[in-house]
């Protein structure tokens, strides 16, 4: 019965471990392995990346706040299409940074429509730690 | 401790019937959460097969937005259009005119440049087009009411600061 008990525990543990941790800890390590003197990831850098703007994939000067606004909490106004956008910080909106599937998606789509390129690692990762304690 | 085996064997079990009852509407919602995210989900009556396969083959630039899916989703995405689209099913008298409008000889990627819908919405002012609840012809629920449940009847018109319209 202790051997079920402590099966149960650690699914739980691992249930309850959130899957993003995992992602970052894995752009962490490609970042380290690149340089070594990597020493982890910045929000500042990362709010530089979010609100900085550039001459995106349709031609005009936008950023990441361009459609999610400079309040994470706020929900957004996709600027193209004037769709709403919910909220990006996880404690206004539960939902983010919940499926690193969804994650990756949307960071190869709104580098390419921001910077007309894919982020890198540490790019990615910095705007992911802005994102996750905002 | 076997009562908690059970009641946690039970649980288990009834979440996966929550789960198949989610299946069976998975591409359905599959449309919604990707394609819907950045505008509505447009019925797959508006364009004929042609368009949908034309347009999903190249969603990393889709009208100068990146909008690319992983291959699973973009397949579901695409059998979901091509087996819904205007020229196959067409189901209201909207629909079925939007369709007849398409040449055979045409694949339009822009609903909003289809005969039909110019034909149905010239003589809409600039002004109410541009304003910013609205941006641009693409945004069919910000006038039509009811346009989410694929109705677009000239009653359920409300143009933002203008209120219905009728010509």
């Amino acid at each position: 019965m202790k051997k079920v008990l402590t099966v149960l525990g650690l699914m739980v543990t691992l249930g309850f471990s959130a899957p993003i941790d995992g992602y970052m800890q894995s752009l962490a390590n490609e970042a380290k392995k690149a340089d070594p003197s990597f020493k982890g990831f910045d929000a500042v850098s990362g709010k530089q990346i979010f609100t900085s703007e550039h001459i995106g994939k349709k031609g005009q000067n936008i950023s990441c706040a361009s459609c999610h606004t400079n309040d994470l909490k706020q929900a957004g106004k996709n600027t193209f299409t004037a769709k709403v956008i919910d909220p990006l910080s996880p404690k206004a909106n539960k939902e983010r940074l919940s499926d690193v599937k969804n994650v990756e998606k949307w960071l190869k789509r709104n580098f390419n429509d921001v910077y007309k390129r894919e982020g890198t690692v540490v790019e990615k990762g910095d705007v992911l730690t802005y994102i996750k304690n905002y | 401790m076997k009562k908690y085996l059970i009641i946690a064997t039970v649980a288990t079990l009834f979440s996966g019937v929550t789960l198949f009852g989610v299946e069976s509407k998975t591409v359905e919602k599959v449309y919604q959460k990707e394609c819907g995210s950045c505008h509505m989900a447009y019925q797959p009556q508006f364009l004929p097969q042609r368009s949908w396969s034309k347009m999903m083959k190249k969603l990393d630039n889709h009208f100068d937005v990146d909008a690319s899916l992983d291959a699973n989703d973009n397949k579901t995405i695409l059998v979901y259009l091509t087996s819904n689209a205007g020229d196959v099913k067409a189901s209201t008298k909207h629909f079925s005119k939007m369709s007849n409008s398409i040449t055979s000889n045409e694949t339009p990627l822009r609903i909003s440049q289809t005969p039909y819908f110019l034909r149905e919405h010239r003589g809409i002012p600039k002004r109410f087009i541009e304003q910013k609840e609205v941006k641009s012809l693409a945004n069919c629920t910000a006038c039509h009411t009811t346009a989410n449940q694929g109705s677009y009847s000239e009653r359920a018109i409300k143009i933002p600061n203008y209120g219905r319209w009728e010509d």
